[in-house]
């Protein structure tokens, strides 16, 4: 059996920085028809994690087929050739576990959590679903349904409609244009027969990544991986995406309508992908901006200004790039221009140069920790051993980030960042022709102003 | 399909239970695995023990709990405890308030330090009393936002009426207004005691040395020699049904119905847990709710019901709940009252009781994988007096239950002519009605 692995069993090596607890003893074994698999024995709770991660996401789709991603994951529920509808989860009921998946702009994934003496179920399912999804007409229809009423939900919610709008404004061109969950047209003309052709363009081993975490014995799963696996075809090479969002030329602003009590605001900037040099110093901006009270958006908004009962700042890896984001949920009685300004102003502090070694450190502290707190479950860490496995690839990332190795790194790229770097590249990013703003507004008020202007 | 018998993957706790001299009551689990800790320090008092016209007070004294102390400003706490990369959280609700901290392992006694500090000496700064107040105001306003969130207050209101229970902890816009710095001093005098305050730390620490240190601090916290517990005012269970609609515009209705509940020490609860899952609170789609509702007939994305996962001190509320488009609504509605009366009056079959005892077994090893999971566990234990020996029990109370026992309960608990039904949704565009 272990002859068709052509990869041998790659440990970390004890020679390279292997800062992260969660990389360590990770074994990486490539099968003969493209499957890679993460391999991670950790016997201190009776627990396994199993994920399959499918490099497909909406960046895949097109115009006029959003949402295809987010609905063939629900169809990986509605029944294959071995597993009728519902039986996949009341397996996975029958043995105690759990088990979800998750659609994002680059990936698709699937997990199982079960105790370690039953779960080998949850390879005997991914193995079969990888292929022989059966997509029954009555099936899609009904499932139609379910994921229509998971888009209302996202529709009423405030920031869902005012993130849409902004990243629909702020990608012109690449495909990060439109929500993961699509638009609603596009769904409701999708059909199962367009469904089964795009599951046949990106379910096979060579476009996914399995990952085992927990209590486990690495040559026996390996042998059960091969027999279960080893036997899938390939499926076709997937071609680069081939789409460069252009840089924006000038300031965009939107503003979204919405009955609502709270108005919102939120600032975008293009900002690089995964892996990228400037990534980690952003990552640092992000944590001195807006995590934990002492951090720059809670004293100067919650505490100095007292404008807004909410501050938040988001930056995330994607394989292209993406966008980092401010966010605030304004007080009643104050105005957005307002603190639009004071958002700006804590931003444009960040390009002075003049950070202490104290803030610092502690931004870093704090990414370090929350990596440590975020790691606890087999599962959490099958979910970062994955996501950048998946993400984490390509010609424009350095050779020794690639894949999982990734997390390797990242504390010590984030340890190196210093305060000339936040302003170098806070001044780099954070300019007016790279901003797209958005403002949501209360419908009523809106309607109030219009009638007292057409009066 | 596989079902053999396996034998029960058991989380091991050891678990430690110390009385300070002051009767605070710590608990202590080592846990080696990850180098972190998790502190959670509760007082057992809360909205429960507000008055109507004071509604959101002991959640502003939760809240205001990192807002100062004796010797360090709400900036110099924050700064503190971020410099480790550590997260601190302060909050009051139903029925207890506290302070959780999350840190390395090797800042244990930091964090420890900082919650005894803000449980013993906080300072209600007057200034942050007023700033909290202004934002909780605004908050109270966002919670139109949330469709769920608005459909369960409104249900709250009715199911629990004669009770604390039936406000929302964060209070109202017209009570959290009048409220005063001496209100929230005289909340914390009163309640915020030894004797009713229980830590439970796990994680990668040292007990020896975590003992030591809770005792020079927490330990020398006074004790009120004349400390009592107020009475709660009970609920009574609705003897007839309710109907009750909000309008509000948004793309799908949100529906909850239903009624009283039970407390945690009901001895009849784990029956319930068993009814729970094989009517509407299993994960994935195997329950019966969000089998038929979602599965087959593709209503919701989101359906569910239980009872169990509100029983506490006081009675929870059984609730079935459902998310659907406007047109969607009679059928939904119809739909989750005959779920309801069916499990009432047709009870459960052998197999469902089956299949709903291996999930429960079988999954409850992933209720203890977080050192939060298991502090939290250790208060859970010390407060119902579940014994800490519940980890080895509880395979058996599960398989005990029959199904005679989920007959009798569904019974006793769950009565489908007496439903309350709260919906909110845009219910004038579609000129909706629902008897």
């Amino acid at each position: 059996m272990t002859t068709l692995i052509t990869t041998a069993g790659e440990v970390s090596e004890p020679g390279i920085q292997t800062r992260s607890f969660i990389t360590r003893n990770v074994r990486k074994v490539t099968l003969s028809n493209g499957l890679t698999v993460l391999l991670k024995e950790m016997h201190h709770q009776p627990v396994v994690a199993t994920m399959l991660w499918y490099r497909v996401g909406s960046r895949n789709e097109e115009l006029g087929q959003t949402g295809k991603s987010h609905f063939l994951e629900h169809m990986l529920f509605k029944g294959t050739d071995r597993y009728k509808k519902g039986e996949i989860d009341l397996l996975t009921h029958l043995n105690g576990g759990s088990n979800n998946a998750f659609t994002w702009l680059d990936f698709t994934a699937y997990y199982f959590t079960f105790a370690s003496d039953r779960w080998e179920a949850a390879l005997e399912i991914e193995a079969n679903r990888m292929r022989s999804t059966t997509f029954a007409e009555e099936e899609f229809e009904s499932e139609k349904l379910v994921v229509e009423e998971e888009l209302r939900i996202g529709l009423d919610g405030p920031w869902e409609a005012l993130e849409n709008e902004v990243w629909a404004t702020a990608f012109r061109q690449h495909p990060y244009h439109w929500p993961t969950v699509g638009w609603i047209e596009d769904l409701e003309a999708a059909s199962a027969s367009d469904m089964k052709a795009y599951y046949d363009k990106w379910y096979h081993p060579r476009n996914a990544i399995l990952v085992i975490v927990g209590d486990f014995e690495s040559t026996e799963v390996l042998e059960r991986v091969e027999e279960l696996f080893g036997g899938i075809p390939p499926g076709p090479a997937a071609s680069p995406l081939g789409i460069v969002e252009p840089p924006q030329r000038g300031e965009k602003r939107l503003t979204v309508k919405k009955q609502t009590p709270v108005e919102r605001l939120l600032i975008s900037y293009h900002a690089p992908q995964v892996a990228h040099p400037d990534s980690y110093v952003l990552k640092v901006i992000e944590t001195i901006l807006a995590t934990g009270k002492a951090s720059r958006l809670y004293q100067r908004l919650l505490e100095h200004d007292q404008s807004v009962t909410k501050a938040d700042a988001s930056y995330n890896d994607h394989i292209d790039p993406s966008l980092f984001y401010l966010q605030a949920e304004l007080k009643p009685g104050f105005k957005l221009p307002d603190v639009e300004r004071a958002m700006l102003e804590e931003v444009d502090r960040l390009k002075r140069s003049d950070l202490s070694e104290a803030e610092i450190d502690r931004a870093k502290r704090q990414i370090e920790a929350s990596l440590v707190f975020g790691s606890e479950e087999a599962l959490q860490q099958s979910m970062l051993l994955g996501q950048y496995e998946t993400i984490s690839y390509g010609e424009h990332v350095p050779t020794e980030s690639r894949g999982f190795h990734y997390l390797d790194y990242l504390l010590e790229r984030i340890d190196a960042v210093t305060s000339e770097q936040i302003a170098m590249v806070a001044k780099a990013y954070f300019t007016e022709d790279n901003r797209t703003v958005g403002y949501l507004i209360d419908q009523k008020n809106a309607d109030e102003t219009e009638h007292g202007r057409a009066a | 399909m596989q079902h053999s018998q396996k034998r029960v993957m058991h989380p091991k706790l050891d678990v430690e239970r110390v009385e300070l001299s002051n009767g605070l009551v710590l608990l202590l689990s080592e846990n080696h695995s990850i180098p972190s800790v998790s502190i959670n320090a509760i007082v057992q008092a809360g909205s429960r023990f507000e008055d109507d016209n004071k509604a959101g007070l002991a959640s502003l004294v939760g809240s205001l709990l990192d807002a100062g102390t004796e010797t360090r400003t709400s900036q110099q706490i924050a700064e503190t405890i971020e410099a480790v990369g550590g997260q601190l959280g302060t909050y009051g609700n139903y029925q207890s308030s506290g302070v959780m901290v999350r840190a390395l392992s090797q800042d244990t006694v930091l964090g420890l330090d900082v919650t005894s500090d803000l449980i013993m000496n906080p300072n209600f700064p007057e200034a942050k009393v007023r700033e909290h107040v202004d934002r909780r105001i605004a908050q109270i306003k966002s919670r139109l936002d949330v469709p769920r969130t608005q459909a369960s207050d409104v249900f709250n209101e009715i199911v629990y009426e004669g009770s604390p229970q039936h406000r929302p902890s964060i209070g109202y816009e017209g009570t959290v207004k009048t409220l005063t710095r001496a209100n929230v001093e005289q909340f914390y005098r009163r309640f915020y005691v030894p004797q009713i305050t229980k830590v439970a730390i796990a994680g990668d620490f040292d007990k020896n040395l975590v003992k030591g240190l809770v005792e020079a601090t927490l330990g020398t916290w006074k004790a009120p020699g004349d400390f009592d517990i107020p009475e709660v005012r009970r609920p009574v269970r609705q003897t007839s049904p309710i109907f009750e609609s909000v309008n509000a515009p948004k793309e799908q209705v949100n529906v909850i119905m239903g009624h009283l509940g039970i407390e945690r020490s009901n001895p009849d609860y784990y029956a319930l847990l068993v009814m729970d899952t094989i009517l509407g609170s299993s994960p994935g789609f195997t329950s019966r709710i969000p089998r038929v509702l979602r599965d087959e007939q593709g209503l919701a994305y989101t359906t569910f019901s239980n009872i169990t996962s509100s029983a506490a001190l006081d009675p929870g509320r059984f609730i079935a709940y459902i998310g659907t488009a406007p047109e969607n609504l009679e059928r939904a509605v119809s739909g989750l009252r005959k779920e309801i009366a069916r499990i009432v009056e047709g009870g459960v079959t052998e197999e469902e009781l089956e299949t709903a005892k291996l999930y429960l077994t079988g999954s409850f090893v992933f209720r203890f994988q977080r050192n939060s999971q298991i502090a939290e566990f250790l208060l859970e234990a010390e407060i119902y007096g579940l014994g800490f020996d519940f980890l080895e029990r509880y395979p058996q109370l599960i398989r005990e239950v029959s199904v005679e026992d989920v007959w009798r309960v569904t019974q006793k608990y769950i009565d489908p002519d007496n439903l309350t039904t709260v919906v909110v949704g845009p219910l004038e565009e579609t000129g909706r009605q629902v008897a």
